[in-house]
């Protein structure tokens, strides 16, 4: 037998109905909170419905035994045994209703699960699109910078290459099958005389000289794909020949067809015309040598003839026969010795004297021996000289020499014409310390392509025996050993107009010493 | 699975045909010991245990980590506890004789005398359920807190 007291089991009744109570509307309020959080969120929502028929549980069930406990305590009996069912019935519809939220709640988180993935993979796909955008986006911005910077680049070197095309001094042109020049830069029109306004519609036939290079030239061009350093003959618009090296390629489509060329061709007729002088000038050389050896040889002989001719001319009278004609072979001789003394001049092998003189009246030296002929001719002489001009250095009898000759190249440029007139000037250039001569004459000029060649030795435009073309080369030796220098002009300018003729600058430079008058 | 979601279907049928059919049971029955309250009453518990069973398996399930679910859990597994206290309690209710308990001039002063029989004690310690439950209302309320202030949280972030 035991005594157990109830006391323990009502106590713990009422206090845990009490807690349980308050707990359960706690829950349900965090609960509460979560659903106005989040209402769409279906697991607040049935934990919602969980705290909710859990408090309402809690509620029946606590409230049914607080009830029981204090009716029984005060001893209300009575009143307890007709509420009991009421309050046994609740709790059971309570708890079946929580078994009903709970199973229920398996129906929905199937739907919640599968809300879910679907969601959590609309985020991600959102994630993805977004990232694949800004890609896009970057790329299409790179893009834009991209195509700009090439289109930039492509240009640029569009630029560098038509430049190139434009501004090469050789000629570049571009052909098609049919050997018509299909473009041409403006150096290669102007190297064939055509104007880059008229823009000629050119072919390889009109231009190339001898059918026989441009065969031989496709031909190479077909088989081979390119000439290298082709030496030809173009012909000018004006007919003139003109000397090239071509190099060309040929031009292939994506199926290998020949469709073009494209060819590079440089100007050699000025190198060739330079070759040509530069042998014909070591042939001068050489001959000028034989010619100074010979004359030095010639020379004795001419001093004893001379001689001679002189001594016998003691013992004829000079009216007589023998004396007239001794007369004429002591000229003749002398002649010849002038002549050997050019010879040897033109070899510079003379010895030049250095003495003080003044231009002017080397000047006026050689007028007192040309002027009658010119005057015979119609031809005046114009003077100009320059007062009071500091001396030069050097060798009067060279420097008469080279001004006769040059009097006597006007001479002859004006003869043809029935009147003339030969300007004399002399002045002091002052900024390169100076003394210049100019002779100018009013003759026919010397033509453009000519000038480059009239200070060759034994280059002439005149007749045989008119000109020995040794008269400018000589001159220029003797300036250039007074270390002065000859400037051509032909036509002349002056004061800004074209005037016919030509002009010979000769400058010397000035002594430092005062001029001293050297009249003989 | 597919046997258990026929049982889930079926239910809500199963409980209207119970209410239906015993409309009496369900709200006139004038005490648990005439036999068919009872047998409803001890049915609830026995549904609200498998409910409460099932939820607990089904968070593990549906791997729901955060701390505030595993304070659910610890809930329907006290829950379950304390279903089967309260069935036992109810089972047992009618092995014990009121003969034996003896009610004096005050209620509060009851106590049981007799032999302690294992039927006796069982009932007397059923009588101490809120040992259970009330532990359990404290997880449920842990759990409700925790969710709350973790959801706050996410909201933050
Ligand atoms: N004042 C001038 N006017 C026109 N042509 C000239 C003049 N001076 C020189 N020349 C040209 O230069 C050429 C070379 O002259 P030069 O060396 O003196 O030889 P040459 O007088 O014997 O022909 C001449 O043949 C002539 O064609
Ligand atoms: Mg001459």
């Amino acid at each position: 037998m035991i005594n157990l007291p109830m006391m323990p089991t009502i106590v713990m009744d009422m206090v845990g109905s009490l807690i349980i109570i308050v707990l359960s509307f706690l829950s349900l309020r965090y609960a509460y909170l979560l659903t106005r959080r989040q209402p769409d969120n279906f697991l607040w929502g049935f934990l919602f419905y969980f705290c909710l028929t859990l408090a309402a549980f809690s509620v029946s069930r606590a409230v049914g035994h607080l009830l029981k406990q204090i009716l029984l305590i005060y001893g209300n009996n009575e009143q307890w045994n007709s509420l009991r069912p009421m309050s046994g019935s609740f709790n059971t519809l309570l708890m079946i209703s929580l078994a009903a939220v709970t199973i229920y709640y398996h129906k929905g988180i199937e739907g919640y699960r599968a809300i879910q993935k679907k969601a959590r993979s609309i985020k991600e796909a959102n994630l993805q699109l977004e990232v694949s955008a800004e890609k896009l986006r970057q790329l299409n911005l790179n893009l834009e910078g991209m195509v700009e910077e090439r289109t930039m680049e492509l240009s640029k070197s569009e630029k560098k290459f038509r430049n190139f095309f434009t501004n090469s001094k050789d000629m570049v042109y571009f052909c098609d099958t049919s050997n018509r020049m299909v473009k041409m830069n403006p150096a290669g029109l102007e190297m064939l005389g055509y104007s880059m306004e008229e823009d000629p519609e050119l072919n390889m036939l009109d231009v190339f000289r001898n059918e026989e290079d441009l065969d031989h030239y496709f031909e190479t061009i077909v088989t081979v794909g390119f000439v290298e350093d082709l030496e030809i003959e173009f012909v000018r618009a004006d007919g003139t020949v003109l000397y090239v090296l071509l190099s060309a390629t040929a031009v292939y489509d994506d199926n290998r067809e020949f469709i073009a060329c494209e060819g590079i061709a440089k100007d050699l007729t000025r190198l060739r015309t330079m070759m040509e002088q530069l042998s014909s000038g070591e042939k001068m050389a050489s001959v000028g040598q034989m010619a100074a050896g010979v004359a030095h040889e010639i020379n004795t002989p001419l001093g004893v003839i001379l001689g001679y001719a002189q001594l016998m001319m003691d013992d004829f009278s000079p009216e007589s026969e023998e004396g007239q004609s001794l007369a004429v072979i002591e000229r003749q001789t002398k002649a010849c010795r002038k002549i050997v003394a050019d010879l040897l001049k033109f070899s510079r092998q003379s010895e030049s004297a250095r003495e003080n003189l003044l231009i002017n009246e080397v000047l006026e030296d050689v007028m007192a021996v040309t002027e009658h002929s010119l005057n015979m001719d119609h031809i005046y002489v114009v003077r100009d000289f320059a007062e009071g001009l500091p001396g030069i250095v050097g060798d009067t009898e060279k420097l008469r020499q080279v001004f006769v000759n040059f009097v006597n190249n006007a001479h002859h440029a004006m003869e043809e014409q029935d009147k003339g007139k030969l300007f004399l000037s002399t002045y002091y250039e002052e900024e390169s310390h100076r003394v210049v001569a100019t002779i100018r004459d009013t003759g026919h000029g010397i033509p453009e392509d000519v000038r480059s060649k009239i200070f060759d030795p034994f280059f002439t435009t005149k007749s045989v025996g008119k000109g020995t073309g040794l008269g400018l080369s000589v001159s220029y030796g003797i300036i250039q050993e007074h270390e002065g220098i000859i400037e051509v002009e032909s036509p002349v300018n002056i004061d800004g107009e074209t005037v016919k003729g030509t002009a010979i600058h000769v400058k010397l430079p000035a002594s430092l010493r005062e001029p001293v008058s050297v009249i003989e | 699975m597919d046997c258990k979601k026929k049982i889930h279907r079926t239910f809500p049928f199963l409980l209207l045909f119970v209410l239906t059919v015993f409309p009496g049971n369900a709200w006139a029955v004038q005490s648990h010991g005439a036999p068919e309250g009872l047998y409803v009453h001890q049915l609830a518990h026995i549904f609200y245990a498998a409910a409460l069973s099932y939820l607990f398996w089904d968070i593990k399930r549906n791997e729901f980590r955060a701390g505030g679910w595993r304070y659910l859990r610890i809930f329907c597994v006290l829950m379950v506890v304390w279903n089967v206290v309260a069935f036992v309690g109810h089972s047992l209710a009618g092995y014990v004789h009121s003969s034996e308990l003896i009610t004096g001039s005050e209620y509060l002063k009851t106590h049981f005398e007799g032999t302690l029989t294992t039927a006796n004690f069982l009932c007397y310690f059923t009588k101490l359920d809120h040992l259970v439950s009330v532990p359990a209302f404290i997880c449920l309320f842990i759990s409700m807190r925790t969710i709350y202030r973790n959801s706050l949280e996410e909201e933050e972030v």
